[in-house]
């Protein structure tokens, strides 16, 4: 007997994983961005701006439109992702993010400034730990991001 | 008889500020706990309590005194919104950070203790390489108080006070110099260490007090 399952069979079966480990992923990236948003909105908004601000890269202005803004384009970038809207650009615009904390936390750890990453609420020094946390989640957010363009082709 | 023992009591009771006045402190043992009102200013009752663990030869902490707490101390303690406490958390990395603790504690023994504290901060590069204190200080105290001074901080008796806060500084969890704690309402909140500016502490002050 042939167990062998036709070809067009296979790339159905491969194109169902791919959309569930999409649909997972995204779930998940989407939480994360969520429980970010949700750690900086429960306090005021002052204890986030010092955190920004301990980086030492933002005049008061731009610390202060940081603080106000960033955790809302959190919440939506969280939101977005859980329910797959525009999961193309919003998976860029979530990794261009993550990448732009990435490259900000690298050259603040280089520089021995010994600060809060601000990154999930207060009280967690920058470090290896949370450098290494934020890197694998750009890796998994591009991932995210490749897989949301392939979907695409895949469907035209 | 009973007018002698009225003079006598009449006496004793004109005379008794002077057993608690700063001279009369400085003779005496201050426990830790006394030291740390001694390191306070302001207004117990205040509605925030700041609490500052600093170490005296840290660069930040002296930016953080200059720029945040100076302004912090004529806006909202001078007026009754904000307790400051002073917490020692001298860093092993800095040579002298533990000898200027003493010094600032025995400054606060002699009811001097805000001069002191200014003082140390604005001199911090001068006594920092020297590790003369009393050149630094001599314009804060006068040659009895320097003198009185130097013997508090050679009798070693001001390092309990110093421990305990280091003690406080450590079950808190703090790692780095300065680390501000702010505490109304019964909730402490940390803030992020390394200094705040003043301005950003003031808009979170103020947001509190409307609460």
């Amino acid at each position: 007997m042939d167990f062998t399952l036709p070809s067009s069979a296979r790339s159905s079966a491969s194109s169902q994983i791919g959309s569930v480990l999409l649909l997972a992923g995204r779930v998940v990236l989407g939480g994360v961005f969520l429980y970010a948003a949700y750690t900086k909105l429960r306090h005021p908004w002052m204890l986030f701006a010092m955190s920004v601000d301990s980086y030492q890269m933002l005049p008061e202005w731009g610390v202060t439109l940081v603080a106000r803004v960033l955790p809302w384009l959190e919440l939506a970038l969280g939101a977005l992702l859980i329910l797959g809207i525009g999961l193309r650009y919003v998976a860029t615009g979530a990794s261009a993010l993550l990448a732009g904390f990435f490259l900000l936390m690298l050259r603040s750890y280089s520089q021995g400034l010994g600060i809060d990453c601000g990154c999930f609420g207060f009280g967690e020094k920058l470090g290896v730990r949370t450098l290494l946390r934020d890197g694998a989640l750009v890796a998994f957010s591009l991932v995210i991001m490749v897989g949301a363009f392939l979907k695409r082709r895949a469907r035209a | 008889m009973i007018r002698r023992i009225g003079f006598v009591g009449l006496l004793f009771w004109a005379l008794a500020p002077l057993l608690t006045a700063p001279g009369a402190q400085a003779q005496r043992k201050v426990s830790a706990a006394e030291l740390t009102t001694l390191k306070a200013l302001g207004s117990r009752s205040a509605p925030i309590t700041i609490e500052v663990f600093s170490d005296f030869q840290c660069p930040a902490c002296r930016n953080t005194y200059e720029s945040t707490l100076r302004p912090l101390i004529d806006n909202y303690v001078v007026t009754g919104k904000v307790y400051l406490v002073h917490r020692d958390f001298p860093l092993p990395i800095h040579s002298y950070s533990k000898v200027a603790a003493r010094w600032a504690n025995a400054g606060a023994q002699l009811g001097k203790f805000a001069k002191v504290e200014q003082t140390l901060y604005a001199k911090q590069e001068t006594w920092g390489a020297s590790g003369n204190f009393e050149a630094a200080l001599g314009g804060v105290l006068t040659p009895a108080e320097l003198k009185r001074a130097r013997q508090l901080v050679e009798s070693g008796q001001l390092d309990a006070a110093i421990d305990s806060d280091i003690a406080l500084g450590n079950s808190k969890r703090v790692s780095q110099t300065p680390s501000l704690f702010v505490t109304h309402r019964g909730e402490t909140t940390s803030l992020p260490p390394g200094g705040v500016t003043y301005p950003l502490l003031k808009q979170y002050l103020d947001y509190l007090l409307k609460q």
